[in-house]
């Protein structure tokens, strides 16, 4: 008896091993995604009119080329180069500013500029929730798909927030990063800060001479040591007279762990006093320079804004979670905690790739002089390289480096809050540059070039001459991929397998699953192996609950059988 | 113990009502959005306006402003003096902008847009009557409901087909704030819109005609989050059609948040302590789900009570026969 049950069970092992060997013989084909079901966006936005790449002259103002997908909206600049109050209404309305944006009087010393300067901004969020409908709104991709919560200082804008009624998409003013703000040195410059937004907030001028209060208020932003909170639908006035020129920057100082983060930080810049010097007093969106300041014409032949930044994806959660200002203030202020948070998205101008390459590489020419001015607002160290060239850093923090110790290097270190200014040199010299063509520039962290792990994706941008690139300012690189799988949602979701086209198989594609059971989430095949065993066990113990007698027989009998032999061995 | 029963029963009594404003709430989902789906763009080449007569700069010349003394070798910052009033200055002096009689804008961003004071909507035989409403905007209407930011200090507002109205709009913030209607008819408003808009405080008027069908206009603020955060009316003319969600102290939120108990010491307050009723309603606010649930419940309690009851009294007769 006990021979027979232990030959049923070597019978079923070797049943269940031949089972085994028999399907691993034949392994599961690979399955390719289809790209007929991937939602693929243009690789550039066919709305923004091809015009407006040109060099042109509205109101007077001389605004540069800007060979890239995505150029500033040329009217824009006119009015940020003239001001609001110094334009037509029909140039006006081609912005969507209101026309007391941006101010522009007073030339108090005569050199043929306006020296009083009047900047008016709004606090706008963007991908915020509604109690209406699941959606987010106004929506701003940061990439495809990928729409975190956020806040900016906008630019006082006149109508809808966003691009129509139908539409959920922000208007083209509100966006991130907040603008780039140019001023003269010795300018008078009044920033009004008109708080449009549910929570409190104030600007701090970080590295612009401003004094500490005037008029017997606060001037500095900190609600600790400076001043009250400016409260949702209060405005107050910034003011400063900056006695010395540089690369700064602004940012919110309540609650700052969470509202820079948040995006209500961008770069202020304090230009040389030069006659006749129109500056372009907003630069949204950051990136290209299309009207540089004459001090910048003097020396270089481009000039760029690169606002590093960086967000954790939890934080910027919160504001899509509630409607009520109540549970974002408690998730916010009191649950969220920055000293276990880690960053997900990080991004160049307010952008992640590949939607940088719409608007923030840096085209050059050979031979040419380029003057970058780089924030790094993310909370972590920022490791930039540029491939193809070495860069000379001139200024730290807006302050001139000393000429004779300036340092050439191809990767550059800016600690959180930290400006830059850097010289590239596009001279064909084995050092400068080494070649013409579309050569990367990212953060060499790696994690700064993924867009929540995924890669490629993160601050990448890249140094492209224009011999390179194709009409609507994309890379022509025959040699390479093609971008057309990065301009997709599947790819930030995780569902694409990144090498399935590589070769004609798809030898690296992503496996099918193996059978019904396989395909089964794991979790889920737990749970229904649990139930069968669960099964199995109760009838287990029925039969033995049901057929006791006999099973307490069998126990007793084989328990006689090994005391007895016990007892025989022991005997002899 | 009688509380809790009395409680019950209070609940029992309100779910049906409960149920009912829930549903309504959902039917109306999207109405927001879907009023104006043929609603086109709000291009700004529709309302361009004759650039030559309207040129913003002709009384904003530089030289206006020459021979102020604010040198710029100021060493101690004297010029910051007397700049307050500074930020303001353009806002002086300037009369209104006419784009065309249905867009004009101030030279402070001051706008009123689709404004009809005479073209009669063809559903309508004449004006039934002229009228003039005064709305407030700003951050101290929101006050008497807890959770929003911003809100018009009324929220519904009813009139007779064919009304002209004179809208009053005071904001009385010192930012921003719009009076934005939509689903008008298109031929008499551009884009089916009726919009004031004002940085404040300061008032701007706009007159316009509704049409004869009875219909309920949705009314809001459109600067980011100031309709979700409590900026938000409703025009209702005639019988008007259904009510828009989430207008405050009207209508609930079709997607409400949760208010899970938080332990704080409180400020003690006698006037925090409810009443009955107030704590069943506050309940069944904060708990969306209940009302189905509690059915659900109550159900199952119908169920089991029997059984119980059955054992129960098989164990006293097993007591009995012991
Ligand atoms: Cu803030
Ligand atoms: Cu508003």
């Amino acid at each position: 008896m006990p021979i027979k049950i232990l030959t049923t069970v070597l019978a079923y092992l070797c049943i269940a091993c031949m089972a085994t060997a028999q399907a691993s013989l034949k392994l599961p084909k690979t399955i390719k995604v289809d790209p007929e079901a991937l939602t693929s966006e243009p690789m550039c936005d066919p709305k923004i009119p091809a015009s407006w790449r040109e060099a042109q002259v509205i109101e007077g103002v001389q605004i540069r080329e800007s060979q890239r997908c995505s150029p500033d909206n040329p009217y824009l600049i006119a009015a940020a180069v003239k001001g609001t109050n110094n334009i037509s209404m029909g140039t006006l309305m081609e912005t969507a500013l209101s026309p007391d944006t941006i101010i522009k009087t007073d030339d108090m010393d005569g050199d043929g500029d306006p020296d009083r300067i009047i900047i008016k901004l709004e606090v706008m969020e963007l991908n915020g929730p509604s109690p209406d409908f699941e959606g987010l709104i106004p929506t701003f991709d940061i990439a495809p798909g990928i729409q975190p919560g956020a806040w900016v200082f906008a630019p006082k804008t006149s109508g809808m927030s966003t691009e129509n009624f139908e539409s959920v998409r922000a208007n083209a003013l509100l966006r991130l990063p907040s603008p780039v703000i140019r001023v003269e040195q010795g300018d008078i410059v009044q920033i009004v800060l008109e708080n449009t937004h549910y929570f409190p907030h104030t600007i701090h001028l970080h590295g612009v001479d401003h004094p500490f209060s005037h008029h017997g208020y606060g001037n500095d932003g900190p609600t600790q040591t400076s001043e009250m909170h400016l409260m949702p639908g209060e405005k107050r006035i910034y003011e400063f007279q900056a006695r010395q020129t540089g690369t700064m920057f602004y940012h919110c100082h309540v609650q700052t762990h969470t509202h820079l983060a948040m995006g209500l930080v961008g770069m202020i810049i304090v230009e040389e006093n030069r006659p006749n010097n129109w500056l372009q007093t907003l630069n949204v969106g950051a990136g290209d320079v299309r009207h540089p300041s004459v001090a910048i014409q003097e020396e270089f032949d481009h000039e760029y804004d690169l606002h590093y930044h960086a967000m954790d994806k939890e934080l910027h959660e919160i504001i899509q979670k509630y409607n009520d200002p109540r549970l974002i203030a408690r998730d916010m202020n009191r649950r969220y905690d920055l000293t276990d948070s880690t960053e997900d998205y990080f991004t160049l101008n307010g952008l992640s790739f590949p939607y940088t390459l719409r608007e923030s590489m840096i085209v050059v020419e050979p031979d040419q002089k380029v003057k970058l001015r780089v924030l790094n607002s993310g909370g972590e160290l920022l490791a930039l390289h540029s491939h193809g060239h070495k860069a000379t850093i001139t200024h730290y923090d807006g302050i001139e480096h000393n000429p004779i110790a300036q340092i050439t290097r191809d990767v550059f270190d800016l600690a959180p809050a930290q400006r830059v200014d850097l010289t590239l040199n596009t001279t064909n010299d084995g050092l400068h540059s080494y070649d013409a063509g579309v050569w990367l520039f990212h953060d060499h962290r790696e994690k700064g070039i993924t867009t929540d792990g995924m890669s490629e994706g993160g601050s990448i941008s890249a140094i492209a001459y224009k011999s390179f690139l194709n009409e609507i300012g994309f890379p022509t690189g025959t040699h390479a991929e093609s971008l057309d799988s990065y301009f997709t949602k599947e790819f930030y979701q995780r569902k694409l397998p990144i090498w399935q086209d590589l070769d004609e198989v798809g030898s690296l594609g992503a496996p099918a699953g193996r059978s019904r059971i396989d395909s089964i989430d794991p979790e889920t095949r737990t749970d229904i192996f649990n139930l069968i065993y669960g099964l199995l066990a109760g009838l287990i113990l029925y039969l033995l609950f049901v057929k006791r007698q006999q099973a307490i027989q069998i126990v007793l009998s084989m328990t006689a059988k090994l005391k007895g032999s016990k007892g025989s061995a022991n005997n002899e | 113990m009688n509380k809790n029963l009395s409680v019950l029963f209070a609940a029992i009594l309100l779910v049906t009502v409960q149920a009912h404003a829930e549903t309504k709430a959902d039917a109306e989902d999207h109405s927001d959005h879907n009023i104006d789906h043929s609603m086109h763009n709000m291009d700004h080449s529709e309302h361009d306006m004759d650039h030559s007569t309207h040129d913003m700069s002709h009384d904003h010349d530089m030289s206006h402003h020459d021979g102020d003394d604010h040198g710029i070798d100021d060493p101690d910052h004297a010029g910051h003096d007397a700049e307050e009033d500074h930020a303001d200055h353009s806002a002086h002096g300037h009369g209104h902008h006419h784009m065309d009689d249905s867009h004009i804008m101030d030279h402070e961003g001051g706008m009123i847009m689709g404004q009809n004071k005479d073209k009669l909507p063809s559903s309508c035989d004449s004006i039934s009557e002229e009228i003039e409403i005064t709305v407030h905007a700003g951050k101290k209407h929101a006050q008497e409901f807890p959770g929003t930011t911003f809100a018009f200090d009324q929220r519904e507002w009813r009139v007779k087909p064919c009304t002209k109205i004179t809208w009053h709009f005071v904001n009385d913030d010192e930012v921003r704030h719009q009076f934005m209607m939509h689903g008008l008819p298109r031929y008499l408003y551009q884009n089916g819109m009726f919009h004031l808009e004002v940085t404040g405080p300061k008032k701007i008027s706009g007159t316009m005609i509704v049409p004869a069908s009875d219909e309920t206009y949705l009314v809001h603020c459109d600067i980011s989050q100031h309709m979700e955060k409590g900026m938000k009316g409703q025009l209702v003319v005639g019988n008007g059609g259904e009510d828009l969600p989430s207008i405050p102290g009207f209508t609930p939120y079709t997607f409400p948040d949760t208010y899970p108990h938080e332990d704080l010491p409180q400020v003690s307050d006698k006037d925090n302590e409810d009443t009955i009723i107030e704590q069943v309603a506050d309940f069944l606010d904060s708990t969306p789900f209940l009302s189905g649930m509690l059915i659900i419940g109550l159900l199952l309690g119908a169920l089991i009570a029997p059984l119980i009851s059955r054992i129960m009294a098989l164990r006293k007769k097993d007591e009995i026969a012991e």
